[in-house]
């Protein structure tokens, strides 16, 4: 690598380490040490301020079933980023990578949202239509 | 690599943007000219008028950006980032956006579909949004300011025994000031109504709204604090100046007090911008004030409701969380394990 692109880097790692503090704590709620891998149906959506829930009933080994409810994003944020109150259907088999509650209630933080067609939720595409894809001219 | 102001970047910019330089500021890159003087832009664009005359700033305005409110100290007093720096920037935060995270790291990494913080460098490739002091830093807490952060409590070592324990945001009770007018992970968008006489600034961050007066009416009396603080406006030339003081001190902006006095500038420089010129200050705070240059742009849809408290199972969860820790520390004999602070800073 040469110095400009080592000094480029540098710029970039030191431009983005600002951090901002999220609205509510990680720390007080979830288990960075719990992750947990969740394939189920989707039973309903809460859309609610400040955060949306899903509510998810897991197949467990044994044939039983446990409904477990998954914290995501603001409705807002959802809106503006193409996820509508259509794009998660009740019955839709979901898979949520996310970290369990620190008192091992069955609540998880939804770090990651993964559909039917095994498509992460709007990974690889920037074109949902959301306005947040516009152009800064705009 | 040569460090160097952006020129021609910043410049076809501002071209994009329907600019009408002044005669002589075409020498000058449109960056640096942004930074100049705020009475540059005020001039150099005539804002249109609302039917009783007043320049038009109403709208919904969206100022998500991914430049840094304090600049990166490795910049030292360098303003600008270069074109390569700019698209380096941009491309970075349009992968974290839409494809997965370099590094997961729980509680830091929020998913992108929960977030909203926006994808580009704000006008003017500026390497921070304070634009005074030239560090592009919030100045040096006084001496009185250190004593007092060092007398707060951190909240993040609470036990939370109640919701007592927790911030004004997570409580739902306000995002505070100026807190609810600066780039955050989302609803980084203000609305702004106009009147005869009065404005109304309306912030999506917990939904606040801030009803000014144009008419001259006097400052409210020190006696009377608020959690938004009381806002005056008045008109010079084109640009709406609202004065906001009398906070409560509860909301402990950066460790500020009652003292905390806010000066917006809001000038409509272009059709589609809206800049905002906040200058923050509290003597006993800070040692000297700041200003930060934000430039917004219009948003596609309407403002939308964050009824923040309408469903705040987060603190419902957190607080039996740590109910729950006591039991079990108790049942071993234990205190109970705290939350670490450090899991709760998100990266953008």
């Amino acid at each position: 690598m040469d110095r400009a692109r080592v000094v480029l880097a540098t710029v970039i790692v030191a431009a983005s380490v600002s951090s901002l503090r999220a609205h509510h704590s990680f720390a007080a709620e979830f288990d960075a040490n719990q992750p947990v891998t969740l394939k189920g149906t989707v039973v309903k959506m809460d859309w609610v301020n400040p955060h949306s829930w899903i509510h998810l009933d897991v197949k467990n080994p044994d044939g039983t079933v446990t409904r477990w409810m998954i914290e995501g994003g603001t409705p807002n944020t959802l809106v503006r980023r193409g996820f509508t109150k259509s794009s998660l259907q009740p019955g839709t088999e979901i898979t949520i990578e996310g970290y369990r509650a620190k008192n091992g209630a069955n609540r998880a933080n939804g770090a990651d949202l993964i559909l039917p067609d095994g498509k992460r939720l709007f990974m690889g595409s920037s074109g949902t239509g959301a306005p947040s894809d516009g152009p800064p001219e705009k | 690599m040569t460090i160097r102001v952006a020129g021609l970047g910043a410049i076809t910019l501002a071209a994009t943007l329907g600019f009408v330089p002044t005669a002589g500021a075409q020498t000058q890159p449109a960056a640096a000219k942004n930074a100049a003087a705020p009475k540059d832009a005020a001039t150099t664009a005539k804002a249109p008028r609302t039917p009783w005359g007043d320049p038009d700033l109403q709208g919904t305005w969206d100022y998500r950006t991914i430049t840094p409110l304090e600049r990166a100290r490795e910049f030292g007093t360098r303003e600008f980032y270069t074109e390569e720096e700019k698209k380096a920037l941009e491309t970075r935060a349009g992968r974290r956006m839409d494809g997965p995270p370099e590094e997961i790291r729980p509680g830091l990494t929020h998913a992108q579909y929960w977030t909203d913080p926006g994808r580009f460098v704000a006008d003017g490739y500026r390497t921070s949004l304070i634009v005074d002091p030239l560090d592009g830093r919030i100045p040096a807490l006084t001496a009185e300011g250190k004593a007092r952060q060092a007398r707060a409590p951190n909240r993040n070592n609470a036990v939370n025994a109640s919701w007592l324990d927790r911030g004004n945001q997570e409580r739902c009770i306000t995002y505070g000031l100026p807190s609810a007018s600066l780039p955050t992970l989302y609803n980084n968008n203000i609305q702004i109504v106009q009147a005869p006489g009065i404005a109304v600034i309306v912030h999506e961050m917990i939904h606040e709204a801030r009803v000014v007066p144009l008419d001259g009416s006097p400052r409210l009396n020190d006696n009377v604090q608020a959690w938004i603080g009381s806002s005056r406006g008045h008109w010079e030339g084109d640009t709406l100046v609202v004065e906001t003081t009398n906070f409560n001190g509860k909301n402990n902006y950066r460790g500020s007090t009652t003292g905390l006095h806010l000066t917006e500038r809001y000038t409509r420089v272009a059709d589609n911008r809206l800049e905002m010129r906040l200058t923050v200050s509290d003597p006993t705070t800070w040692e000297k004030p700041w200003t930060v240059l934000l430039p917004m742009r219009p948003t596609e849809g309407e403002l939308i409701e964050y009824a923040c408290h309408e469903a705040n199972l987060s603190m419902f969860n957190l607080l039996e969380v740590a109910r729950d820790a006591e039991k079990a520390a108790a049942a071993k004999g234990q205190a109970p394990a705290r939350p670490d602070p450090a899991d709760d800073k998100q990266e953008r």
